[in-house]
């Protein structure tokens, strides 16, 4: 690939990033502070060809995890059929029993899903983690290659890539698809919130209102906008990028100061659209994933395209066995959230904390997933003026209105440390725009 | 975009007065700072300040330079009233757009820059045409109207506030009230009639009443 | 079977004025198999704007918001209940009631409760079972008001040895659950009781019968069912937001009474 010109200008480009505000916020000691989100002007490409591939998978997939979470808080078809053990749902954190019975407008529970991925040495792509709740990220992408192409336009007259600057414009429609009649908004916690660039860009960039909770108020079955001078309209769909537990302090977490008190009943009567829909952490949940390949041939009837990591649960005696066998060469990880063991490496343990670990899984199977250590391929960053390889991810966003649709792009994380596995950008990694071929 | 929330009417509002703020208090650091290279005394900083009733916190004139210019802990310090613009720009990027906001973001940079220049001035510049830049681009680029004139009135409060505070003379404050007033009715924002005609009657006075327009000025909005 | 007729109160007085004051009220006793509810009426002050609602369990909640300031909020509800109708209330959505064997933040067993739960008979019938259980807690357990609250968990007031209907209620929760039992919270008005009661209901087959542990009474014709749910926490009878200053004191007060027979 030749994009020497580009790279050429990648303090330019980081410039131009600066200039825009495209930053997220951290908080260090106490203190709020804004940074810039470095980004690297090699870009992660996919063929034309891969990328068919993965979009026919995503699809299956956000399809099939639909159709899970209108089962899951009406029928429970899956549970009644022993697909999926009752356990995993009723006792997982994301299960939101006030969801019971509500079905959003249109059908639709995961309207912007962030999925994770990975590609293995073995050339196989890796489904990670499903995101259904607040994914963020599309946004940096997104203004990324705006400014690349200001930066370089012979690179993007050279090469054929799939624009990704619509992303506002199916955003936009998904919204549109399940507004119930009324504005659509954008709902953020504040500007505080390490994902604000990416609330005010999206709503600039789908000309909607950002609105915070003092802007909403609900009356009378109804959501409101409230304006200036007493002017006030109905609101039928908020995108909102505020959590479950902060949404509604009437009917969630009473103690936060930043919901709209009867938003959730609101959205139980059917007069507003909640994107994505209250509850999907059930789905997106650790103790779930295993379950997803399973969904899809539940649901679908047919076999899953994307393969999961190879994954066990304790749970089951089987895989009890073979992770006894293999723990030295396996990463488990807590499906309890908060307050949990996190993420561990087996390998990493010392001869006591493996025992007193094992000890903990034989007492509580359910709360723990075991997965094979997936060897990723690294990907070529800029380093002080030197090519080095790094560990990368890809979060692919699958948007569903009348069905999924998956951006012709995604955000690519990379770690800068070489012996991190994580991309996490608040530990100092980077992003690169994602191309999609398309000749 | 129809229905504006009040705490966006009220960031509009203070965009185009702390941008106005910055902008003119910026020249007239930039005319003192030019005296202040030979010849300023403490009298001089010391009438800045009480022109612009601010506190003379000043021990002399490098720290009048420094702080002024750049103390961030100093509220009335022109960083501090760029930021408060800054501030109230972030949470508008969806009403003004990321083009209008990349100006504010610049002139902070730029104040940044300067804060570790030697020659300051340069860089004060850097602000003052990414503030011109600014207003240009709200009056080209802002489609909505309102929206386009609150932070004009804003600017043009300011203006005026400063204007009376620095006992400009007749034709420049008439100039200020005249476009204030043709402008303020052009927006959503709720204000006074009685202070707009207080300050209309006020320029054809005789003498100019300073305290008396700076009284009407600020009682222009409705709280 | 008999008709009784009932009086809830609720009401809160703030000591400073509050404003845009939301509430969710869950007082409002409903019909099903075995009650049937003649001649509701409710009054709420403020009202100025509210809407009925249903919860995710089917209990009827009244939501509302009072914007304007004021310093005192109440809620009446009267009616008629004739009881007994039924020794059992019909299940809803089978799968979804599995999830009254799970335990909650509030029932969650110690080792205390678990080894009680363990001497304890488990019979073919859950309905045996749980008569068992409430009878050994009875033993266990002495009512005594004050030295538990809302908050109070089940392995904390069984190592009190203490507490009120909630704390009973919440230890044969738990109890059960353990034993793989659905079993569910239930909120409702006691004849003779000057206060809400909390009770429990135990499914068998496709229906759930009532334990009364506070009064080791099997749940007939002297109880008024309010509301269902996991624990407490479900069944919250006031919730309120509001912004102001002012400290609250709530007051709620619940008359049950065998009505006279009225020839109809």
């Amino acid at each position: 690939m030749n994009n020497l010109d580009l790279l050429d200008r990648t303090d330019t480009i980081n410039g131009l990033l600066a200039r825009y505000g495209v930053k997220f916020g951290i908080y260090k000691n106490g203190t709020f502070k804004e940074q810039l989100f470095p980004f690297d002007a090699i870009p992660r490409v996919i063929e034309k060809e891969e990328f068919a591939y993965l979009e026919r998978g995503l699809k299956q997939r956000v399809a099939a995890l639909n159709l899970f979470l209108k089962d899951i808080y009406n029928e429970k078809k899956i549970v009644k059929d022993g697909v999926v053990p009752e356990d995993f749902v009723y006792a997982a954190s994301g299960y939101l029993v006030p969801c019971e019975g509500v079905t959003p407008p249109k059908g639709v529970f995961s309207h912007i899903s962030g999925i994770d991925l990975v590609l293995g040495k073995d050339g196989v792509w890796y489904i990670l983690e499903d995101n259904l709740r607040v994914p963020s990220g599309a946004s940096y992408p997104m203004i990324a290659r705006e400014l690349c192409r200001r930066a370089s336009p012979r690179t993007f007259n050279e090469t054929a890539i799939e624009d990704n600057r619509n992303y506002a414009r199916i955003l936009k429609h998904t919204l549109d698809y399940v507004n119930t009649g009324g504005l659509s908004v954008v709902m953020t916690p504040g500007r505080y919130n390490a994902a604000y660039f990416e609330h005010s860009y999206l709503a600039e960039q789908m000309r909607i209102p950002l609105v915070t909770y003092s802007d909403l108020e609900v009356e009378n079955d109804y959501l409101y906008f409230k304006g200036y001078a007493g002017k006030r309209e109905r609101v039928g769909a908020v995108y909102r990028r505020i959590s479950d537990e902060y949404m509604d302090p009437m009917n969630f977490n009473p103690e936060s100061v930043i919901g709209v008190p009867h938003i959730f009943d609101v959205y139980r009567k059917g007069h507003v659209a909640l994107l994505n829909a209250p509850g999907n952490g059930i789905a997106d949940d650790k103790g779930i994933y295993y379950f997803v390949p399973k969904m899809i041939q539940y649901y679908l009837g047919e076999e899953p395209v994307l393969h999961n990591a190879p994954t066990y649960l304790p749970f089951y005696e089987e895989d009890m066995k073979y992770v006894l066998e293999k723990f030295d060469t396996l990463v488990l990880k807590d499906v309890a959230e908060a307050g949990g063991y996190g993420v561990v490496f087996g390998s990493k343990m010392t001869k006591e904390q493996k025992e007193k670990f094992i000890a903990m899984l034989k007492a509580e199977p359910r709360r723990f997933i075991a997965q094979e250590v997936i060897d990723f391929c690294d990907i070529p960053i800029q380093d002080r003026g030197q090519i080095v390889e790094r560990k990368a991810d890809l979060r692919a966003f699958v948007l569903t209105a009348e069905e999924p649709v998956v951006w012709k792009s995604g955000l690519t994380r990379f770690s800068r440390n070489p012996d991190s596995f994580i991309v996490n950008s608040s530990q100092g990694g980077g992003f690169k725009d994602t191309w999609v071929l398309s000749q | 975009m129809g229905t504006k929330s009040v705490i966006n009417t009220d960031r509009l509002y203070w965009l185009g007065r702390y941008s106005e703020r910055v902008y003119t208090t910026l020249r007239l650091f930039g005319k003192s700072f030019d005296e202040l290279i030979e010849q300023l005394t403490e009298a001089d900083y010391s009438r800045f300040c009480s022109t612009l009733d601010i506190p003379n916190i000043y021990t002399d004139k490098d720290d009048f330079i420094a702080r002024y210019a750049f103390d961030l802990t100093d509220p009335n310090s022109i960083i501090s009233n760029l930021t408060r613009a800054y501030d109230n720009a972030i949470e508008l990027r969806e009403e003004i757009g990321s083009e209008t906001l990349s100006y504010i973001q610049m002139a902070l940079y730029s104040m940044q820059k300067a804060k570790e220049d030697q020659a300051p001035a340069i860089e004060f510049q850097d602000v003052t045409d990414d503030i011109l830049a600014f207003w240009g681009i709200v009056d080209d680029q802002i489609d909505d109207e309102n929206t386009r004139n609150i932070i004009k009135v804003g600017k043009r409060v300011e203006r005026l506030d400063l204007y009376t505070r620095l006992r400009m003379n007749r034709v420049d404050i008439n100039r200020e009230v005249q476009r204030l007033a043709g402008r303020i009715d052009r927006c959503s924002l709720r204000y006074r009639t009685q202070s707009i005609i207080e300050l209309l009657d006020a320029v054809q006075a005789p003498e100019l009443d300073y305290p008396a327009i700076l009284k009407s000025v600020e009682s222009i909005l409705e709280v | 079977m008999e008709t009784l007729s009932f009086h809830y109160h609720l009401s809160i007085c703030f000591d400073a004025p509050v404003h845009d004051h939301h509430f969710t009220l869950r007082c409002f006793p409903g019909s099903d198999e075995r009650q049937r509810i003649d001649r509701l009426q409710i009054t709420i002050y403020p009202n100025e704007f509210f809407s009925d609602s249903f919860d995710s369990f089917g209990n009827r909640c009244i939501v509302g918001r009072a914007g304007q300031p004021h310093t005192h909020f109440s809620a009446d509800v009267t009616g008629d209940a004739v009881t007994g109708l039924s020794d059992r209330v019909p299940e809803g959505n089978p799968w979804r009631e599995h999830l009254f064997r799970q335990q909650t933040q509030l029932t969650w067993p110690d080792e205390e409760l678990v080894s009680f739960a363990d001497s304890l008979p488990t019979y073919s019938n859950p309905l045996d079972t749980a008569r068992a259980v409430m009878e050994a807690i009875g033993k266990k357990i002495t009512y005594t008001s004050g030295v538990t609250n809302v908050d109070t968990t089940a392995a904390e007031a069984f190592l009190l040895g203490k507490g009120v209907c909630q704390d009973y209620s919440h230890i044969m929760l738990s109890v059960l659950r353990h034993k793989k039992i659905m079993a569910r919270y239930v909120v409702g008005m006691l004849m003779g009781e000057g206060l809400s009661h909390a009770w429990v209901e135990v499914k068998d087959g496709s229906g759930w019968y009532g334990f009364d542990p506070t009064n080791q009474l099997l749940v007939t014709d002297q109880h008024i069912k309010i509301s269902h749910g996991r624990d407490y926490r479900d069944c919250r009878i006031n919730q309120g937001h509001f912004y102001g200053l002012g400290k609250q004191t709530q007051e709620v007060s619940v008359l049950v009474r065998r009505k006279e027979a009225v020839t109809a």
